[in-house]
């Protein structure tokens, strides 16, 4: 069966072009697809908008599930008869009567009744270019970041001025990474003070400028070789980081052990951890103190004689008193803790006067000026002069031969009264290693350690629940060279390494050691006392 | 027709792959990584930090680059596809490990506030990925066949259609009509402000007014009346589907491209954050 379509156009001058074509089958499509037979190229009509199917019936256009306006209708589909007319987007298609042996003719021609164009201005279409451009929002953000963040905070810090710095303090804190430690925090606003140049480490020459009594690790020229060479590469803030919010000192054991894990030297024994792995105590065996003293007779539960009382029970605090700082103890002296039994009285049965405690020639000074005067006879009142002794005749003016004699008999008094002191009756020797070499008295020098274990601290204050025995026994010794120095054992039973462990105290390097020696009074150098 | 795979499946998800593969690099070295002990908090300043915080601004420079490269019409270096894909997965394992560089450390600086920024515009492109893989289906459901300028004729024809019938009718009609559709532009245009385009249909319609108005008055008409009422009924309700469907099209369009506002500008001044955070690290050294 054949269809015959006619399509109207507009010519020139108001004529109307037809192009009329025949086409076969049964069935026909219509849409703005170009595999459609009737093909109407419009936006506003499907791809495929409806079929015209020719029946025996019949002619039938079916839209489904688009829609077409028939006879001013809207309809999914209808039946055609001739005179009728079909809407399909702009177009519009008449049932014209067929000529002979053709089953349906339709004219197709554009609407008059519709808009061919400028239905896109009507809608003013459509996204109104917003004022809010991205490429000119994010110039503002760049450039609005990059001055608050950047410039700024290097304008405030390059151009100095009142205002500048005014203004400039509160800016650079935008760069501030955290806040410094407590001591540090008073200069917080003044960056330069510690980060002297830009773009530059902080040097140690900017901590030293006021930390300027701290203690090399090492003292200069006592470390060689890899030692010294790692020591003159640590920078300060090695260890020392700011701007971490808290104390800048770490403790952590392996930066000790980072070095003392590796050290191998005679000197310096490897020490990685203190329950596992320390070397033991380097205490010497005998104490070279120059002195004579026995503590088991000092300690006698039953007490020591002495003047006042019938007798005196004396403990290790009537001798060792803590320091102030509670870290060491107090030095000893003659005068505080043991004149008042042991006196130094020359000549008892002449006077209680006694020596000065001091070096042999102020004794025998001391002694030779006492005895001259009473030969001279100007006796004090509280002296009994010794009947031997020959005297000048007061008022009497003495000759130069009977001032002569009467020194030297002075001299030997003297030298009798020493010789008691030293040797006959012992009151020096009874603490002091008394020797003779020709006419002189000597006396050892005395040296008594302040700090058996230099290299390390140790607070007795914080050690006080303890009683002193428990660390120094000194029950039996009977000599001062005896040395009641606790062993690594002692000190292990309380204090672990850096684990944890029951009942201990966990114990790194620092809670003994100081890294900066000499900040602490035990590194103080080894002193004797004289 | 076989569906075009999405950026998310890019050569089977060549992108995530490598994305994943990155993460999981970083987060185990950060496991295994410890840091000197002289650090007393986590920094940025070990050897990992410094890697970590060097990878990260190497890769907002490089994601930053698709901007260029997606204008880049002749470039032949990898599909721009390619290049959103990677964007994508990349990007988001940017979050790991910038944030294992800054140790989880943050404070109120140019370090965090360039951290932040970077949240911002990771979180930023997320919503940007769900617009990209959510709103085009939902815009070719809503359109079907039509495109929106087969749409916008369809309703100028409408109006003509509105207004011819309307001459039959009283003057009230008439007046009723000629403010739905002759003012439609002036009064409510399609599209229009940023806030309009994402109101979608839900903005004061005079078309649908007119609706209500028309439907109203012709309970009152008998006979032809109300036969040719019906009709403008009709019409105008088909308006107002129309009207309501490119409305929608324009609130899909505009949600596609509104999250850019925040994600472009955001990005720059992450840039300016990152350059000042760098120099300020090592100004004072």
């Amino acid at each position: 069966m054949q269809i015959l379509v006619t399509t109207l156009s507009d010519g020139p001058k108001a004529t109307v072009h037809r192009d009329q074509r025949r086409l076969t089958g049964t069935a026909f499509a219509v849409g703005r697809g170009t595999q459609c037979q009737i093909h109407l190229p419009d936006a506003r009509v499907a791809l495929v908008h409806a079929r015209i199917s020719l029946t025996d019936a019949g002619a039938l256009i079916e839209a489904s599930p688009h829609r077409v306006v028939h006879n001013d209708r809207e309809v999914e589909g209808a039946k055609l008869a001739v005179g009728d007319v079909v809407e399909v987007g702009p177009y519009v298609l008449i049932v014209e009567p067929p000529p002979a042996g053709i089953a349906l003719a339709l004219s197709v021609r554009v609407s008059k009744r519709v808009s061919t164009k400028g239905s896109m201005a009507l809608y003013r279409v459509l996204m109104r270019a917003s004022r809010a451009s991205k490429r000119r929002l994010s110039y503002i953000a760049f450039f609005g970041v990059l001055g608050l963040a950047l410039l700024a905070p290097i304008a405030s810090d390059l151009f100095e001025g009142q205002t500048m710095r005014a203004l400039g303090a509160g800016v650079i804190q935008v760069w501030n990474p955290g806040p410094l430690a407590r001591s540090h925090a008073n200069f917080a606003h003044e960056c330069r003070s510690c980060h002297q140049m830009p773009f530059i480490q902080v040097r140690d020459d900017a901590c030293l400028a006021c930390h300027a009594q701290v203690r090399e690790h090492v003292p200069k020229g006592d470390a060689h070789g890899l030692v010294a060479m790692v020591l003159d590469e640590s920078r300060c803030a090695g260890c020392h980081r700011d701007h971490k919010g808290r104390a800048m000192t770490p403790r952590a054991q392996q930066l000790c052990t980072d070095c003392h894990g590796a050290v191998r030297h005679a000197d310096m024994p490897r020490a990685t951890d203190f329950a596992a792995d320390h070397p033991k105590f380097r205490v010497p065996r005998i104490e070279r103190s120059g002195l004579k003293f026995n503590h088991t007779l000092h300690l006698d539960p039953a007490g020591v004689r002495a003047p006042r009382e019938k007798r005196t029970v004396l403990g290790c605090e009537s001798c060792h008193r803590p320091e102030r700082d509670g870290a060491r103890m107090a030095p000893m002296t003659m005068e505080k803790h043991c004149s008042e039994c042991h006196a130094l009285a020359f000549d008892p049965q002449v006077t209680r006067r006694q020596v000065p405690h001091g070096p042999v020639k102020e004794v025998e000074t001391m002694l030779r000026e006492f005895y001259a005067r009473l030969v001279l006879g100007d006796i004090p009142p509280d002296v009994k002069p010794p009947r031997d002794l020959p005297r000048v005749r007061p008022g009497a003016a003495p000759t130069s031969e009977e001032r002569r004699a009467a020194m030297q008999v002075a001299d030997e008094r003297a030298q009798r009264a020493l010789r008691d002191l030293m040797q006959t009756r012992a009151v020096c020797s009874t603490c002091h290693h008394v020797s003779r070499s020709g006419a002189e008295w000597k006396v050892a020098e005395v040296k008594v350690t302040r700090a058996w274990m230099p290299r390390s601290t140790f607070p007795h204050a914080k050690h006080a629940t303890h009683g002193c025995l428990s660390c120094h026994d000194v029950r039996g010794s009977r000599r001062a060279e005896d040395v009641a120095m606790p062993d690594i054992a002692r000190c292990r039973e309380c204090h672990a390494g850096v684990a944890e462990t029951p009942g201990k105290v966990a114990s790194d390097c620092a809670t003994c050691h100081r890294f900066h020696g000499g900040k602490g009074p035990w590194h103080t150098a080894r002193r004797g006392r004289s | 027709m076989r569906q075009q795979p999405s950026i998310l499946e890019y050569r089977r998800g060549r992108y995530l792959k490598l994305a994943l593969l990155l993460t999981a690099a970083v987060i185990a070295v950060y496991a295994w990584h410890e840091p000197p002990v002289v650090y007393v908090k986590p920094y940025g300043g070990t050897w990992l930090g410094y890697t970590l915080g060097t990878l990260g601004a190497l890769l907002i420079l490089w994601l930053m680059l698709l901007g260029i490269r997606k204008r880049r019409y002749r470039s032949s270096l990898g599909t721009v596809q390619g290049w959103t894909s990677a964007h994508v997965y990349l990007g988001v394992s940017l979050i790991v490990i910038v944030t294992l560089h800054s140790g989880f450390e943050f404070g109120w600086n140019v370090h965090t506030l360039a951290y932040v920024l970077m949240v911002l515009v990771v979180a930023s492109g997320l919503v940007g990925v769900y617009a990209y893989l959510h709103y085009p289906t939902l815009m070719t459901k809503n359109l079907g066949d039509d495109t929106l300028e087969a749409t916008l004729l369809k309703l100028g024809d409408l109006d003509r259609k509105c207004r011819r019938i309307a001459l039959d009718l009283p003057d009230e009609v008439n007046a009723i009509v000629n403010k739905a559709t002759r003012s439609s532009a002036r009064h409510a245009p399609l599209g229009g402000t940023l806030r309009r385009q994402l109101a979608g249909e839900r903005v004061r319609c005079p078309t649908r007014e007119a609706c209500a108005a028309l439907i109203a008055m012709g309970a009152g008409y008998t006979g032809e009346q109300a036969k040719i009422n019906g009709q403008l009924v009709s019409a105008m309700t088909r308006k107002s589907v129309l009207i309501d469907r490119v409305r929608r099209d324009l609130r899909y369009r505009a949600l596609m491209e509104v999250w850019l506002y925040a994600h472009v500008p955001l990005s720059f001044a992450l840039l300016a954050a990152l350059i000042a955070h760098v120099v300020a690290v090592f100004y004072f050294w």
